[in-house]
């Protein structure tokens, strides 16, 4: 497996409410080798900052990211080469009418032949079950189709690395299920945010993230534990009217 | 989101001779289309190559649902530009000036409907290859392109949601309530499709 490592990293951004600026990361050290892990957190604790940080769509304030020792800042085209990135909104994702002009798009840079790259598109979106959905628009796919649709679009240009930051976030349960069984059977490392906790419970490893720090890394099971006990301890006393 | 009726046609797979056509010739027909727009001063001979444009529309099997669905969307445009034109230079000029749009639109929908995008790309990056000695980036022109025929259904579906919100709100005649919520979608869509470009490496310069 590849490894992602953290180096004391912070990030922090200037904020027009506080003359400090607001620190979103602060000084996380991690070495992520596991196939599958996950990030779980509350909202704005900080699990897309360091979902970001790792495809360099984030830029560290201090310390150093690295995957497979390519620094996310130095070498941040080697890095995007190597680590696809899923978004939680497919639509946003989706640059293209149809799956298949998507996932043509991805192969323009590696793949110049034009009959090249419709059989490797044909590839890509079959190695999902998508060929039969290739040439429908991407308004008319479901959500759950639709965000397959995306990872297929990412898997084509086969990264080494994939981080998925909520994926199943706008799914209803069965396209939830369909998300889960694909991404099972995928080769890649995968570092994956999600609200699910059932998904959570299936990473070989779980970060939990509050308020910008890993507040616990471990197992899954006692990560959902602790993360359970953060959210309990969290809520204000006495019952809801 | 609903409206994201495509303005032009999208393709649709096919073996008629407008399909097998070179992509140049293809061009043309839209650049000529484009030029003749500002030359032809009779309406009956825009509507004339209105209805030849629209004959070549249904010969490449993409069918008259399909021809609708990309003039459909300017219907209201085009009744109050004709409209408009009518009350101040006359019927004939004002029927000229909705014909020829229309034969743009139609001859643009020709062309898409009848080309597959990555072809269409490919001839954009072949066609801005000479650009590439003053250090232009052909495929980047092609991404702009791509992400231009992208945009505008997106942006056209954004003013349908604002506008039905607007509705429920009983805010349908403030133009604020329309205009403002467009432009800020529009802008977090830019960013949204910058960020998603970004992370998938298109767009970066050629090694």
């Amino acid at each position: 497996m590849p490894a992602v490592t953290f180096d004391r990293v912070t990030v922090a951004v200037e904020t027009d409410n506080t003359p400090e600026p607001k620190v979103l990361i602060d000084a996380v050290s991690l070495e992520l080798t596991e196939q599958r892990i996950g990030v779980i957190g509350a909202n704005g604790s900080g699990k897309s900052t360091v979902l970001r940080l790792v495809n360099g769509l984030v830029q560290p304030t201090a310390g150093k990211v690295t995957v497979d020792g390519a620094d996310t800042v130095r070498n941040v085209r080697t890095v995007r080469r190597n680590v696809g990135f899923v978004f939680t909104d497919p639509l946003s994702q989706l640059v293209m009418p149809t799956g298949r002009e998507d996932v043509e798009l991805s192969l323009r840079r590696s793949v110049r032949n034009g009959t090249e790259r419709r059989q490797a598109a044909e590839a890509a979106l079959d190695r999902l079950g998508l060929l039969e959905l290739a040439d429908q628009s991407i308004y008319e796919l479901s959500g759950g189709e639709r965000q397959l649709m995306a990872l297929a679009a990412v898997l084509a240009v086969n990264p080494s690395v994939l981080v998925l930051d909520e994926p199943s976030t706008l799914l209803d349960l069965r396209n939830r299920e369909l998300l889960r069984r694909t991404l099972a059977g995928l080769d890649q490392q995968i570092i994956m945010s999600t609200h699910d906790l059932e998904l959570a419970l299936e990473m070989d490893r779980v970060l939990v993230i509050e308020e910008g720090e890993v507040v616990f890394d471990g197992g899954a099971a006692a990560a959902v534990d602790h993360y359970r006990m953060l959210c309990r301890d969290g809520l204000p006393a006495g019952k809801p009217r | 989101m609903r409206g994201h009726g495509f303005l032009l046609a999208n393709y649709v797979p096919g073996q008629s001779f407008i399909h097998r056509a070179p992509l140049a010739l293809k061009f043309l027909l839209v650049f000529g289309c484009g030029l003749a727009s500002f030359i032809v001063v009779d309406w009956r001979v825009s509507l004339a190559v209105l209805a030849g444009l629209c004959g070549l529309f249904l010969l490449t099997g993409a069918g008259l649902k399909k021809l609708w669905a990309a003039i459909r969307p300017l219907a209201a445009v085009l009744l109050v530009i004709g409209v408009f034109q009518w009350w101040m230079l006359g019927a004939p000029t004002a029927a000229r000036i909705v014909l020829n749009i229309l034969v743009c639109v139609v001859a643009a929908s020709l062309l898409t409907a009848t080309t597959p995008v990555q072809r269409l790309l490919d001839g954009v990056v072949r066609a801005a290859g000479p650009f590439k000695r003053f250090g232009a980036d052909p495929e980047r022109f092609a991404l702009t392109i791509a992400i231009m025929l992208r945009s505008i259904p997106y942006i056209a579906g954004t003013f349908a949601d604002v506008r039905d919100s607007a509705r429920a709100r009983g805010l349908e005649r403030n133009p604020r309530a329309l205009i403002l919520p467009v432009f800020i979608t529009s802008v977090a869509f830019a960013r949204q499709t910058g960020e998603a470009l970004a992370a998938r490496g298109l767009g970066e310069a050629e090694d």
